[in-house]
C-alpha cells in the first residue's frame, strides 16, 4: 500500500522523490548502536580535593589560553557559582558540606556525553555525533551556529562565541578525542592529583560507584547521578548530598530527544503521512473543482484571462 | 474582478517614516555582522535563542499561513468567491518567508553556511524538519508568484541599451513559464499546503526537546498540534487584518462580502484551537501553575484572552458586517498568536541555571521591528508594479 | 683403548657432576616462582595464628577464601580489599620517623613523608589502618603492591599509584589558597631521595596537646540546657586514656584552615544526636539525663556529695581504682570503714586519729563506744562518760596540765 501510493506520486510529484530519501534516512539515523565498552567517567566529588588542575588541563588541552597552573589554587573563585563556557570547557564548583564545614563538596561540571544525546538529535546539519566509544563530538566543518543544540541540552552544556562574526563555534568537552586518538587519557582525567575522575567502561565504572556508594553509607547518598538521567550520562557522579543541592538538574529517566524523536517519526514515518496528505488534498482538489465549477474547462488555473472570464 | 497594479504614489510620508525605521535596522544589522550576535544581542550561554526567532522566525512563520489557508481554500475547496484574496495572501506569505528566510540567516552564527541543511541531513532533527521545509515552500511560493509577474511582463519586456536585444527571447521565456505552469501549477499547491502543515507543526516539535528547561504551561507533547491549529486559526483573520489594511491606505473599497465570510470561517478555527489548547492543560493539569501569580501564568492568561475575545466577536453578526469590529477582531488573533509564539521561544524558556532573565535588546528589537518596515514597504512597492490587488472601485470613484 | 678409557671416564664423570649439580638448582628456580604465587607455609602461619585473626569474631573463612576447600597451593583468595581482616597495629616508636616518597620521581618531585606526627595523632583516629588501609596481619605492604602505577589501565576499581599517594594526604589537607599551593607544602622543587632527610626535614614528634579542663555546651533543649564536661577529672581522676574517648577525630578540630576568615568560625560538625551521645554513652550507659543535662552549670566532682561520704585526708590521695577497682563505671562501695578495710578492728591504730587509749579503753569492743559500728562519727567522752566521772576523773595525767 504504501509502495503503491509512492509509486503513484513519484511519477507526477518531484517532491516526492526528495521527501522520500528524506523519510529513509532520518529512520537510518536513528539505528546507530554504541559499543559495549563505551567510555564512562565517574566523578567522585568525596575525593575531589578542588585543585581545579583538570580546568588547567583542559584549557591547555585545547589550546585555550591557561594562566600558570600555581594561579588554580586560588580559591577566591569559588565565591560564584560558574559554568562552562568558551574559555573553559570545564569548571568546578564549591558546594557547602553541612557534615563537616571544613571540608566542603567540589562538583565538576562538563559535558556529561549522554547515551541518547540530546543535542544530536537536535542538531539540524548532523554536526554533533554520538560516536561508538560513548563520545559526543561536534564537527566544525557542518555547524551553521543554530545553537538549537543550547536550546535542546538539558544540562545546558553547550556555550557559543558571541563575540565572534565569523567562525563562531560551539564548544563543549569532547572527552579529548585527540588525546584518545593517540592512546592518551582525557586530560582532566590523566591530571587528577586524586584520581576523583575514574576513567574505563561504562559498565565497570558504574560497578565501581556502586561498590564505592556501598562500602560508605555514611558517605555517600545512594543515588548515582547519570547512571539513569535521562536515559544515561557518560559520566556520572556520586556524592554525599542530595544532587539538587549541588546544582545538579533534576532529571528523570526518559531520554531527552525521547518525545520530540517520536513526533518526528511519526510525522516522517517512511514519508507516508505526508504523502498521504498530499493525496488527499489532491483528491479533495479535484472533487470540488468537479462539484462546484462545471463550466470551467481547464482543470486548474491561475491564468488571470480565465479567471476573468468567469466574472 | 481583475486583479491590477494599485495606481497610488509610491513615497507616502509613512513610506519615508518606515524607511528610517528599516535603515536603522540595517545600522544594528551591520554591527551584528562585523562584531558577532554578542554585541547587538542579549543572548547568552543560557538563553540561545531569542526575539529573532521567537519572533522573526516562528511569530514570522505563523503569521504568513494566510498564505496556505488562502490557497487550500480558494484551490483545493475551489471557493471561488474568495479569489480576490489569493494574490495578496500569497504575497504576505512570500514576503513573510523571505523575511524569515533572512531572519534565520542573521540569527545562526555562521550564516555563510545557511546552505548546509541541504546537503547534510539530520531525519531526527526538529529543526532539519522546518529548515528543509521553509526552504521548499519559498520555492514554491516564489513559483505560485510567477504568473504574477508573466502576467505584468509578456508584451511588455523593453529593456534598452545593450539588453534591447534579449527583449525577446525575455519575453518567450515568460510565455513558455506562464504556460506550462498553468498545466503543473496543482502539484506546486497543493504542496505548498503540505509543506505548510508539515512545518507549522514542526515549529512546535521544536521546542518539545527542550523538555523540563520550558514551563510546563507551554511544554506539551501536543505542541506541534497546537501550533499548526493557532497557524490555521490566525491564516484567515491575517488575510482579513492585511485586506483591510490595504484597502485603508491605498482608500479601496474593502471587499465586505469576502471579508465576513472569512470572518465566518474564522470562529470554527479559533475554537478548535482553543478547545485543544485548554483541553490539554486540563489533561496535564497545568491550570494549577494558573494559580501562581507569576510573569507565567499572566503571560498564558493574556494569550488565552486574546483569542477568546475574537472568537466571540467572530461568532457575532454584527462582527461580521463592520470593517472596524473585523479589524480589531482579526488584531485580536493576530496578537494571541504573536504572543503565543512569544510565549514559547521566550517567555515560556527557563532554563535550570539562569541567572539572569533574557529581555530583548534595543538592537534585537530594531532589526526586527526594521525589518517588518521594509517588508511593508517592498509589498508596497510590488503592488504598485504588479497585479496583486483586485480593485472594484476605488473610494474616489465611489464618492459621488 | 685404554687412552680413551682415561679420557672417557673423567669426561662421563664430569658429565655427571654438572647435571646434578644444575638439577637442584632449576629445582629451587621453579620453587621461588611457586613461593610467588602461592604463600609460603609461614605466612599462611603468621596470617592464620595472628591473634588479631583468632580474636575477630567477625571473620570467616569466607572472608579471604572463595573456594568450598583450600589448600596451600590454590588458596582460592578473594579479592582485595578484604575489609574484614585489617588488623594492622604498630606503636608510632615502631615506625620510621620520616619516609621519602619517591616511587614517581620521574615525573614527580618526591616528597618527605613525617610519619612520626602523623603516626602519633592517627591513635585518636583511625590508627595505622586509616593510611595502612586493608593491610591484612603481617607486614605492612608498601601502597605500589596494590596500587598500579599506571592510570591509562584495566583495572580502575582501585586508583593508582599517584592518586593512592595524593588520598593518603590530600583527604585531609584538603585545604587550598593561595600560597598552600603543591610546591610549597609537599613538592619542594629540590631533589629528594631516601638519603638527604637530613636533621631540617626529619619528623619531629607531636607537641604535647593542651588539656582542656572544663568544658560545657548549651543545648538547643528547653530545659536543661546546659551539658558540664569535667574533661580534667575524666584524664587526672579518672585516669581514662585519651584514645578511648577520641577514637574518630579528625586534624581539623585543632587544624584549622590558614585563612583569615575562617580562623573565627567555630569548627561545629553536624551530626546526629547518637553521634553527639557516643563518646559519653559508651561509658555512662543507664544514667539518667539529668546526670549531664541541668539547668545551670555544674560543680566539679565531689566524693561526698555524690557518694554521702567525704573522703577523709588519708583516703583524699587515693586513686579511685585503688577502692573502687579498674572496672569502669565503678560500683558504689559501702561507706562503713570494713566495707573496705576488712579486718579493720584487728588493726586499727587509734594514735593515727591521735588518740590515745588508756589502759581501761583497751579491753572494749569497738562497738562499746562506736555504737551501732558507725566508725564515721568519732565518739566523745561524754557518750559514754557522765561529767562526774569525766573530765576530772580520768585517771593518770589531767589534761591541760
Amino acid at each position: 500500500m504504501r509502495n503503491l501510493n509512492r509509486r503513484n506520486f513519484l511519477k507526477t510529484a518531484a517532491i516526492g522523490i526528495s521527501a522520500g530519501a528524506l523519510g529513509t534516512s532520518s529512520i537510518k539515523a536513528s539505528d546507530k548502536s554504541l559499543s559495549e565498552d563505551r567510555i564512562g567517567i565517574l566523578v567522585d566529588t568525596d575525593v575531589c580535593v578542588g585543585c581545579r588542575h583538570c580546568e588547567w588541563a583542559c584549557r591547555t588541552a585545547h589550546e585555550f589560553p591557561a594562566c600558570d597552573l600555581e594561579e588554580y589554587s586560588d580559591i577566591s573563585v569559588f565565591e560564584k557559582y560558574r559554568r562552562p563556557d568558551n574559555t573553559s570547557l570545564t569548571v568546578i564548583n564549591q558546594f557547602e558540606n553541612e557534615k563537616n564545614p571544613l571540608l566542603p563538596i567540589y562538583v565538576k561540571v562538563q559535558c556529561m556525553h549522554c547515551e541518547k544525546p540530546a543535542c544530536v538529535s537536535a542538531c539540524i546539519v548532523g554536526a554533533l555525533t554520538k560516536l561508538e566509544d560513548g563520545s559526543v563530538v561536534w564537527d566544525d566543518s557542518k555547524c551553521i551556529g543554530c545553537r538549537y543544540c543550547m536550546v535542546a541540552c538539558q544540562f545546558q552544556i553547550p556555550t557559543y562565541d558571541y563575540d565572534k562574526a565569523i567562525d563562531p563555534h560551539i564548544w563543549k568537552c569532547d572527552l579529548c578525542r585527540d588525546r584518545r586518538i593517540r592512546d592518551k587519557l582525557p586530560a582532566c582525567v590523566e591530571i587528577c592529583p586524586n584520581e576523583a575522575l575514574v576513567f574505563g567502561k561504562r559498565s565497570e565504572v558504574l560497578s565501581i560507584a556502586r561498590k564505592r556508594i556501598k562500602r560508605k553509607p555514611d558517605v555517600y547518598v545512594e543515588h548515582i547521578y547519570g547512571e539513569n538521567e535521562i536515559g544515561g550520562t557518560s559520566w556520572m557522579y556520586i556524592a554525599g548530598k542530595s544532587f539538587d543541592k549541588l546544582k545538579m538538574p533534576p532529571l528523570g529517566k526518559e531520554t531527552a530527544p525521547g518525545i520530540s524523536e517520536a513526533i518526528q517519526h511519526g510525522i516522517f514515518s517512511y514519508f507516508v503521512p505526508p504523502v498521504a496528505l498530499f493525496a488527499l488534498l489532491g483528491t479533495l482538489m479535484w472533487v470540488n473543482k468537479h462539484k462546484r465549477g462545471e463550466s470551467d474547462t481547464e482543470i486548474e488555473s491561475t491564468d488571470p484571462d480565465k479567471e476573468e472570464s468567469e466574472f | 474582478m481583475k486583479p491590477e497594479a494599485v495606481k497610488r504614489r509610491f513615497f507616502t510620508p509613512g513610506i519615508i517614516v518606515l524607511i528610517i525605521v528599516a535603515l536603522n535596522g540595517l545600522v544594528f544589522l551591520a554591527v551584528r555582522f562585523f562584531s558577532g550576535l554578542g554585541a547587538v544581542t542579549n543572548l547568552d550561554n543560557n538563553t540561545p535563542w531569542g526575539l529573532w526567532i521567537g519572533v522573526d522566525v516562528a511569530a514570522g512563520v505563523a503569521l504568513a499561513a494566510g498564505g496556505f489557508t488562502s490557497a487550500a481554500l480558494v484551490y483545493i475547496f475551489h471557493r471561488e468567491d474568495f479569489h480576490d484574496i489569493a494574490r495578496p495572501a500569497l504575497l504576505t506569505a512570500l514576503l513573510g518567508y523571505t523575511f524569515v528566510a533572512f531572519a534565520v540567516f542573521v540569527d545562526i552564527g555562521r550564516f555563510y553556511y545557511i546552505w548546509h541543511p541541504l546537503v547534510m541531513w539530520n531525519g531526527n532533527s526538529a529543526l532539519f524538519e522546518v529548515g528543509i521545509c521553509v526552504m521548499i515552500y519559498m520555492t514554491v511560493l516564489y513559483i505560485e508568484f510567477i504568473p504574477v509577474i508573466t502576467e505584468r511582463f509578456i508584451g511588455r519586456v523593453k529593456l534598452r541599451g545593450i539588453f534591447a536585444a534579449i527583449n525577446k527571447p525575455l519575453d518567450s521565456v515568460l510565455r513558455f513559464l506562464d504556460k506550462g505552469l498553468s498545466k503543473v501549477m496543482f502539484v506546486f499547491i497543493i504542496s505548498g499546503v503540505v509543506l505548510s502543515t508539515l512545518h507549522q507543526s514542526s515549529l512546535g516539535t521544536l521546542m518539545v526537546i527542550a523538555g523540563g528547561k520550558m514551563h510546563p504551561l507551554w511544554q506539551t507533547p501536543i505542541l506541534p498540534l497546537l501550533f499548526l491549529l493557532s497557524a490555521i486559526a490566525v491564516g484567515l483573520p491575517m488575510i482579513i487584518f492585511e485586506s483591510l489594511l490595504a484597502s485603508r491606505s491605498f482608500r479601496i473599497k474593502p471587499e465586505m462580502k469576502i471579508l465576513s465570510n472569512l470572518g465566518s470561517m474564522a470562529a470554527p478555527a479559533i475554537g478548535i484551537y482553543l478547545a485543544f489548547k485548554i483541553g490539554d492543560m486540563f489533561v496535564r493539569e497545568t491550570f494549577k501553575y494558573i494559580s501562581i501569580s507569576d510573569t507565567a501564568s499572566r503571560f498564558f492568561i493574556a494569550e488565552l484572552i486574546l483569542m477568546i475575545i475574537p472568537l466571540i466577536m467572530f461568532l457575532r453578526k454584527k462582527t461580521l458586517s463592520s470593517s472596524s469590529s473585523l479589524f480589531a477582531a482579526s488584531t485580536f488573533v493576530i496578537a494571541a498568536v504573536l504572543l503565543n509564539r512569544i510565549n514559547c521561544f521566550i517567555e515560556a524558556y527557563t532554563p535550570f541555571y539562569d541567572p539572569t532573565v533574557y529581555n530583548p535588546s534595543f538592537g534585537e528589537i530594531s532589526v526586527t521591528i526594521g525589518c517588518m518596515a521594509l517588508l511593508v514597504v517592498i509589498y508596497k512597492a510590488i503592488v504598485i508594479i504588479f497585479p496583486v490587488i483586485s480593485q472594484g472601485r476605488t473610494q474616489q470613484e465611489n464618492l459621488p | 683403548m685404554r687412552k680413551i678409557l682415561y679420557i672417557l671416564v673423567p669426561l662421563v664423570l664430569t658429565f655427571f657432576l654438572v647435571i646434578t649439580a644444575a638439577l637442584p638448582q632449576s629445582g629451587s628456580e621453579i620453587q621461588e616462582v611457586r613461593a610467588r604465587n602461592t604463600p609460603e607455609k609461614s605466612q599462611i602461619n603468621k596470617v592464620h595464628d595472628d591473634p588479631a585473626v583468632l580474636n575477630n569474631s567477625n571473620l570467616k573463612c569466607k572472608t579471604c577464601h572463595t573456594s568450598e576447600y583450600p589448600t596451600p597451593k590454590d588458596p582460592g583468595l578473594t579479592d582485595c580489599p578484604r575489609e574484614n581482616l585489617v588488623s594492622v597495629y604498630q606503636s608510632p616508636k615502631e615506625g620510621p620517623e620520616s619516609v621519602a616518597i619517591v616511587e614517581m620521581s620521574d615525573k614527580y618531585t618526591g616528597v618527605i613523608f613525617p610519619h612520626r606526627v602523623h603516626a602519633e595523632m592517627s591513635e585518636m583516629s583511625t590508627g595505622c589502618a586509616g593510611c595502612h588501609h586493608y593491610n591484612t596481619s603481617g607486614p605492612i605492604l608498601n601502597c605500589r603492591n596494590c596500587h598500579e602505577k599506571s592510570r591509562n589501565r584495566e583495572d580502575v576499581s582501585v586508583p593508582d599509584l599517584k592518586a593512592a599517594f595524593h588520598r593518603q594526604c590530600m583527604s585531609c589537607h584538603k585545604q587550598w589558597s593561595g600560597e598552600n599551593g603543591c610546591n610549597s607544602i609537599c613538592h619542594k622543587r629540590k631533589d629528594i631521595t631516601k638519603d638527604n632527610i637530613t636533621s631540617t626535614n626529619i619528623s619531629k614528634t607531636h607537641p604535647e596537646l593542651p588539656e582542656p579542663g572544663k568544658i560545657t555546651w548549651e543545648t538547643n533543649s528547653n530545659i536543661n540546657k546546659t551539658v558540664t564536661f569535667f574533661h580534667d577529672e575524666h584524664i587526672k581522676l579518672f585516669k581514662i586514656k585519651c584514645t578511648s574517648c577520641h577514637t574518630s577525630e579528625s586534624c581539623i578540630r585543632c587544624h584549622t584552615p590558614k585563612v583569615q576568615s575562617d580562623l573565627n568560625k567555630p569548627v561545629k560538625i553536624e551530626k546526629s544526636i547518637e553521634e553527639h551521645h557516643k563518646p559519653c554513652i559508651n561509658c555512662h550507659y543507664g544514667n539518667k539525663c539529668t546526670k549531664c543535662h541541668s539547668d545551670k552549670e555544674m560543680s566539679p566532682f565531689d566524693h561526698g556529695k555524690t557518694s554521702g561520704w567525704v573522703l577523709s585526708t588519708y583516703h583524699k590521695d587515693l586513686l579511685c581504682s585503688g577502692c573502687h577497682g579498674n572496672q569502669m563505671p565503678y560500683r558504689k562501695l559501702g561507706t562503713k570503714c570494713v566495707s573496705c578495710h576488712r579486718d579493720f578492728a584487728a588493726e586499727f591504730d587509734h594514735k593515727l586519729k591521735g588518740f590515745t587509749f588508756s589502759e581501761a579503753h583497751s579491753e572494749l569492743e569497738c562497738a562499746n563506744c562506736h555504737v551501732g559500728k558507725d566508725f564515721t562519727k568519732n565518739p566523745v567522752c561524754s557518750d559514754c562518760h557522765d561529767d562526774k566521772s569525766f573530765p576530772g576523773d580520768i585517771p593518770g595525767e589531767k589534761p591541760g596540765k
